[in-house]
């Protein structure tokens, strides 16, 4: 039940604001994300974490049952993680935009709750055609956000969001249609919508069939995450978006597209994820150095941001198609920690717009010394950014690269690599994504340089704004600071996130079990079993 | 199928001179009825005019589906158009109203002057 | 009795008879140490913490240094009580879990590395002088600091007190992602304080050049960790050093069957190295390090000559077996850090800024630790960190009393005479006593750290070692040279002075204060100078007494030479109950091992050249390396003292000033000139370039820099033109066919009508003939 509350509550609080006078918009707003929060907080005490993977809080209601339609909702411990970032985001987008929106606010905070619903909707959608009308009914509050409260480019901004990911998604829609009917087809013409028995009659496909699914599936969601080379509209749409709205879009609404590839895809196609791996896995890699250089030459902080979230997402979907535990887990973990650091420096890009209207760091910096307050916020996060160990983002990323870095044929390579996976990555995929690191440290800290150290410039006829201090005000010290613990916390003390997502990792990798191609094995090489039977001495024996 | 031409609608309770009148003959005014009204309406720019030609063809079209009905001895077709015609009778006062309205913007009845929709 | 000290050695330790059988896993068990070691790390935490809690209330007062004093203070006192108690163990003690991640219940299938840390006399040792040295530092830096009392002093304390605990972090971690923890954290505490003057942009492109360049290093460490993990299955260096497959291989490389090592495992040290040049600036990313002289003296003196940059050191010496097996990895070694010594020393002798002498001869040093553990002495390594750590921090904080008295002048061709000036005796005798250490004058601590490195490149056969050897000995003349070039030419001589740029404080002082007045602050200095004269104001307590304790801690570190003389050193005797133990290969079979890296010999005692007289029979060391056919541990303490005789007087005789001090060699009246132009004139351009610093930052510039800035604009454009271009494309060919179709839509109400007559009457058509 409380996880419908959560779907709930924003909608019904959103015709809450409609219908009451717009001064009390942001007060309603407000108080449902918190109660949200108050709902997500006791939804993951109540979830049995030594159940992980299994499907809990279970709730099923008759939709459509000729069609075999049902409203079906449950979590598992990654969509309950990720329904709790979800909801985490949601006071912070809506306190953050107290000062930001001055215009049409009931319309604002109304959409700002519908997305939110829709969101966790998806997460916790255990019905393909309920997943899919949440998954696209999160474009429309966001492109009303983007359209309406954006910045001068927003119309084409929101038009391109919208069109882009809608496309891609309906191209996932044939594949997801196509699912359904060979599962009706196998289960002599009974129709169901349920994902996990839809699963089951996916891996029976043939490979050239799955291979379709996944590219149908891919082409949803690759999109959305998003990966190169279809990433275009990310950058515009974080661009032209207002604060909140790009916060939700790095926080929530790019990680619906790695969560439906480790939800979808991976499980749906494995035979077809083995053999595009190495594809996949190549679009990641150019995509973390080719958009982290792009990120570079940037002048517009915000755009650069838009560009690390490329960056930092192909790492993401690198660890997925790793297909062993660490790497999957490393990018559920990805999903989580990136909404908290990016949600950060989104924010904080948002709070210095406010004061200074422009996003251009030749018009602005050195601003270590007027807000010393926000410096040291911009610092930490652009460190947890950049992916520093203690922070969270070091805790994902070391992750996703280990994962890619042991998803490779080490039986073959003679002597025993007891610490090695099957797999089709490897460490040239490990080596250039890390290379992604260094490219990542450039950036960041060169923004850095300009935003927070140097001398202080400001843009022509700046003046202090009117509500705002110079340096931040409590309110804003406020949002970040649960960001801020939330990446020190996730940094340092991982082990509960990781325990909580061991069982649902493992089950989704042991899917692969058997389908990854063991490598031949040389002549007079040794070989050890990835089962974990093997010898150690056998490595350095008898030549 | 029975012969739509020499088939008449002839039936015990019609009386003797009728049974000339077959199906065809009642097709044909409808026809005869729906040309008319599309001619009307493609021909004429009054916008009222050109409503009541789209009431002929709706008449025209009711004439065929009665006629029909009795052929076949079955009174849906009679069934649905008298829901036409209701349907019909609202629109009429939508439409009319609409009329009104158009003629007060451009002070003209004139139906060419509305092509908003050009492309 | 020799043979007795090495076969009792925990490790590798080979009696000629073992010949290729197994001498078991270098650690066999390990105790778990009680919670109280946990503060060692914790404390400087807490004291960061608590200076975050000052920077928040804005503290105006001295209280973030106290509060990081006694942290570190206590954390040096809880240090040496460890010493005390688990000396020669191996302790683990566990914070808490921090990754922990299973997908199956055989070895190496769980990724599990806890917030643990690892106490063996090695890890001791290095945080012994981590701790130690950070709390004088810190002391020093307490009253080096006062002028930027306020929000500056509680940011740099901050980033001061984080830095002792990433480095107890790296040092103490018991797993390789600790050890990366630590890495990454003293690279940021590093980042944080060299651009602590934010307003300079120099220092600033410095901060971010520093991190830049330790990251490409990181990339090494990282890959060298996953390789780890996957061929040995665990983060954690006791199940690392305890596992069967390690000792399995070292035992292959001592039957001489080296070439059963799997590639794997030798390309884990290749890949660990590069992290190691990174941190410890070796070439080719030894760049970042002379640049970090921006930052405070201090951080110059704890971070970037004294701790810091020995991670790499540290990283090896730990790691040391695993380096062993490798077949290139202690080559590389040794020719690297060679190479690097000498570079550096050829830079520093055309300097004329002092700090950055003293950065290239930090890198030049920090090539001779390399050197050292490549040439199969880890305790010479070692032992060199050590006192290049007293001597190097004293170097500095006698630098940065200096830059802090002359308002942040540190060219040596304005200051000289300091000696003679009233106030400068302490300064001065500690840069005497840093300089003779680290020339290398007999009997001093740098004397025997390095001689035994050079000694060892005589006797360790390897590829090109002889080289080496010689490579090094000329280094240590120059070495010599530059050294004593500093202290004739600023603390000899004729007084003379012109103050530094800033003239209201030192330079390094960059107003916190000055607010208001961000831009043009160097007008406002020299408009003050033009005002009052200058005069320079020399240190007080804190400083003189900070410099007065290191100076006799270098002294006295020579001492450690004689300590337990039978390990070569309380080094030694230190090291050789840890993983980096001084190895000794035994020849028992004929083969040349890999790459003739192990000396081969019958007997392998000879290589004590603390006590090489105790030999007997000279006559079978013929395979053995000699220096000039003499034993190069015995003649090298003659030569290394005739070799620093010799720079320190070519020093003399170019710097040194007319009169009392050296007398009838030198010839200097001037602050600004000496002998020394008139030779370098007739080097031509040479000494330009040197100064120029090779003009290696501008070849990596064009190299690599320029290129990828022009590939990120190329890319930009195409992510525009193309690929965003191609998606528009794909969104303009619905308009085209809209706009083909558009002439239809005349908007008229008849047109509409006779098209839908038309088209009705079409479908009734073609049904009517399909039908018909």
């Amino acid at each position: 039940m409380l996880i419908v509350l959560l779907i709930l509550l924003p909608l019904i609080c959103a015709g809450l604001i409609v219908f009451n006078p717009k001064g009390q918009a942001k007060y309603i707003a407000t108080g449902a994300t918190l109660v949200s929060v108050v709902i997500g907080a006791i939804a993951l005490i109540q979830f049995d974490f030594s159940q992980a993977a299994l499907d809990q809080m279970v709730v099923k209601a008759p939709w459509v049952p000729a069609l075999g339609l049902e409203l079906s909702l449950a979590v598992d411990s990654v969509s309950l993680l990720l329904i709790a970032l979800t909801v985490l985001l949601g006071p912070i987008c809506v306190i953050g935009s107290f000062t930001a929106v001055k215009h049409d606010v009931k319309t604002y905070y109304a959409w700002l709750l519908v997305l939110q619903s829709a969101m966790i909707g998806v997460f916790a959608a255990r019905d393909l055609v309920l997943f899919y009308i949440c998954f696209e009914f999160t474009l429309i509050p966001m492109y009303i956000l983007i359209s309406l409260y954006g910045s001068a480019n927003r119309k084409k901004a929101a038009t391109k969001f919208f069109l882009y990911t809608f496309t891609g998604s309906v191209i996932a829609l044939a594949g997801f249609v196509y699912v359904v009917w060979f599962h009706a087809s196998l289960e002599g013409n009974s129709w169901t919508f349920d994902l996990a028995a839809l699963g089951e009659s996916a891996r029976m496909m043939e490979p050239a069939q799955q291979g379709w699914i996944l590219l149908a599936l891919l082409s949803g969601f690759a999109v959305k995450v998003p990966l190169f080379p279809v990433h275009t509209w990310l950058p515009l749409a974080h661009t032209e978006a207002p604060t909140a709205g790009s916060v939700i879009l790095a926080g929530v609404l790019l990680k619906l597209g790695t969560y439906g590839i480790y939800k979808f895809a991976l499980p749906y196609a494995p035979e077809a994820v083995v053999e595009y791996a190495p594809l996949i896995g190549v679009l990641s890699v150019v995509g973390i150095v080719y958009a982290g250089l792009i990120c570079w030459v940037q002048t517009d902080v915000k755009k650069l941001v838009a560009y690390s979230s490329v960056s930092h997402l192909g790492f993401c979907v690198l660890g997925l198609v790793a297909i062993n535990s660490v790497g999957v887990a490393g990018s559920v973990m990805y999903m989580i920690s990136h909404g908290f650091s990016t949600g950060a420096l989104f924010l904080m890009i948002g709070m210095m717009y406010e004061r200074y209207h422009t996003r251009s760091m030749r018009e602005v910096g050195g601003l270590g010394s007027t807000m010393p307050v926000w410096s040291s916020f911009m610092v930490f996060f652009v460190m947890a950014s950049v992916g520093l160990p203690g922070l969270n983002g070091f805790v994902s990323e070391i992750m996703c690269l280990m994962g890619t870095f042991q998803s490779y044929g080490w039986t073959g390579e003679g002597g025993a690599h007891p610490g090695g996976t099957l797999g089709v990555l490897g460490p040239w995929f490990a080596f250039f994504a890390g290379t992604g690191m260094i490219v990542a440290a450039m950036y960041l800290l060169i923004m850095t340089g300009k935003m927070v150290w140097g001398k202080y410039r400001e843009p022509e006829g700046h003046h202090e704004h009117d509500e705002l201090p110079t340096d931040l005000n409590a309110r804003e010290i406020g949002l970040l600071i649960p960001l801020a613990a939330g990446c020190l916390i996730f940094g340092l003390y991982p082990k509960p996130l990781l325990n909580a997502i061991e069982a649902p990792v493992n089950e989704t990798v042991a899917y692969y079990e058997g389908l990854v191609p063991v490598p031949e094995l040389e002549a007079g090489m040794t070989t050890v079993a990835n089962e974990g039977d093997h010898d150690t001495e056998h490595g350095e024996g008898d030549h | 199928m029975p012969d739509l031409v020499v088939s008449t609608l002839a039936q015990a309770d019609f009386p003797e001179v009728m049974h000339a009148i077959t199906l065809y003959h009642y097709l044909l005014v409808s026809a005869v009825m729906f040309c008319l009204g599309l001619i009307g309406f493609v021909t004429r720019r009054n916008l009222i005019i050109m409503f009541l030609c789209t009431e002929l063809m709706f008449q025209a079209a009711g004439i065929a589906l009665i006629a029909f009905g009795r052929f076949y001895l079955d009174y849906t077709g009679q069934v649905f158009v008298i829901f036409v015609l209701t349907v019909a009778a609202a629109e009429a006062a939508l439409a009319l109203a609409l009329v009104v309205l158009l003629f007060r913007r451009k002070e003209s009845l004139d139906g060419t002057a509305w092509a908003v929709l050009k492309g | 009795m020799l043979t007795d000290v090495m076969n009792s050695l925990p490790m590798l330790t080979l009696a000629a008879a073992d010949g290729a059988k197994g001498s078991g896993p270098l650690i066999e068990s390990w105790a778990a140490a009680p919670g109280w070691v946990l503060l060692i790390p914790l404390l400087p935490l807490l004291a960061a913490v608590l200076n975050v809690g000052c920077a928040i209330a804005g503290v105006k007062t001295k209280l973030p240094a106290v509060i990081t004093i006694v942290s570190l203070a206590a954390a040096f006192v809880l240090t040496a009580l460890a010493y005390l108690s688990f000396s020669g163990e191996t302790r683990i003690v566990t914070g808490w879990s921090w990754f922990d991640l299973s997908w199956g219940d055989g070895p190496g299938q769980s990724m599990k590395a806890d917030f643990g840390f690892y106490i063996d006399n090695l890890s001791l040792l290095w945080m012994l002088f981590v701790t130690g040295l950070a709390t004088l530092i810190a002391t020093y830096a307490s009253e080096y600091m006062e002028h930027d009392v306020g929000q500056g002093y509680n940011r740099f304390f901050f980033a001061f007190a984080l830095f002792v605990f990433s480095m107890s972090c790296l040092v103490l971690g018991d797993n390789l992602l600790m050890l990366y923890l630590g890495w990454e954290g003293v690279g940021l505490c590093s980042y944080l304080l060299i651009g602590y003057f934010y307003k300079k942009p120099e220092a600033v492109a410095a901060a971010k050049k520093a991190f830049i360049v330790n990251r490409i290093g990181d990339l090494g460490l990282a890959i060298g960790v996953f390789l780890t993990f996957v061929h040995f299955g665990t983060l954690e260096y006791a199940e690392l050093f305890s596992s069967e497959q390690l000792a399995g291989y070292i035992d292959a490389v001592k039957a001489g069957n080296a070439g059963d090592v799997p590639l794997m495992a030798q390309l884990i040290p290749v890949f660990l190295m590069i992290g190691a040049f990174g941190k410890s600036a070796q070439f080719p990313l030894y760049v970042w390090l002379p640049d970090a002289m921006e930052g405070p003296t201090p951080v110059s003196a704890l971070i970037h000559a004294a701790t810091m940059v020995t991670a790499g050191v540290y990283l090896i010496a730990r790691f040391y077996p695993v380096f062993l097996v490798s077949e290139w990895a202690l080559p590389v070694v040794a020719w690297i850090g060679a190479f690097t010594a000498f570079l550096a020393a050829t830079i520093g002798m055309a300097q004329f800024d002092i700090k950055r002498i003293m950065a290239y001869s930090t890198v030049s040093q920090l090539g001779y630790m390399f050197a050292g553990l490549a040439l199969l002495s880890s305790t010479g390594g070692v032992f060199h960190v050590l006192t290049h750590a007293f001597f190097k921090a004293l170097l500095f904080l006698c630098c940065g009393a200096v830059m802090h008295g002359f308002a942040g002048q540190l060219d040596l061709r304005k200051l000289s005479g300091l000696w003679s000036q009233p106030g400068w005796r302490v300064v001065s005798v500690g840069m005497l006593i840093g300089c003779i250490n680290l020339a290398g004058v007999p009997f001093t601590a740098g004397y025997f750290s390095k001689d035994m490195i050079l000694a060892e490149a005589f006797v360790t056969q390897g590829p090109g070692y002889g080289l080496i050897g010689w490579l090094l000995l000329l280094t240590a003349g120059m070495t010599a040279y530059y050294t004593f070039r500093v202290f004739f030419r600023v603390f000899v001589g004729p007084v003379r002075y012109e103050p530094g740029d800033d003239d209201h404080g030192s330079s390094d002082h960059d107003h916190e204060h000055d607010q208001s007045d961000a831009h043009g602050h160097d007008g406002h200095a020299h408009t003050d100078h033009a005002q009052h004269p200058f005069h320079p104001h020399p240190p007080r307590l804190a400083i003189n007494g900070v410099l007065a304790t290191l100076s006799v801690l270098a002294v006295l570190a020579a001492g450690l030479y004689f300590v337990t003389p039978e390990n070569k050193g309380w080094v030694g005797s230190m090291l050789k109950d840890s993983t980096a133990a001084q190895v000794y290969f035994d020849g028992e079979s004929d083969h040349p091992t890999r790459a003739g890296l192990f000396l081969i010999d019958g007997d392998a005692h000879h290589r004590d050249h603390a006590h090489a007289d105790d030999h007997a029979d000279h006559g079978e060391h013929a395979a053995h390396g000699s220096f000039l056919g003499f034993d190069p541990h015995k003649v090298m303490y003659y030569v290394s003292a005739i070799v620093g005789a010799i720079g320190i007087g070519f020093a003399a005789w170019a710097h040194g000033p007319r009169g009392a001090v050296s007398g009838f060699l030198g010839d200097r009246t001037e602050a600004a000139t000496s002998r020394m132009d008139a030779v370098a004139r007739s080097f031509g351009p040479i000494p330009k370039w040197a100064e120029h610093k090779w003009y290696v930052d501008e070849f990596y510039h064009f190299l690599f820099r320029a290129p990828l800035w022009v590939l990120s604009h190329i890319f930009h454009a195409i992510d525009k033109l193309l690929v965003d271009g191609l998606v528009n494309l794909i969104g303009y060919v619905p308009r085209a066919f809209g706009r083909l179709a558009q002439p239809g839509q005349s908007g008229v109400l008849h047109g509409y009508a006779l098209s839908m007559a038309g088209g009705v009457a079409v479908i009734l058509l073609v049904v009517m003939m399909v039908a018909g």
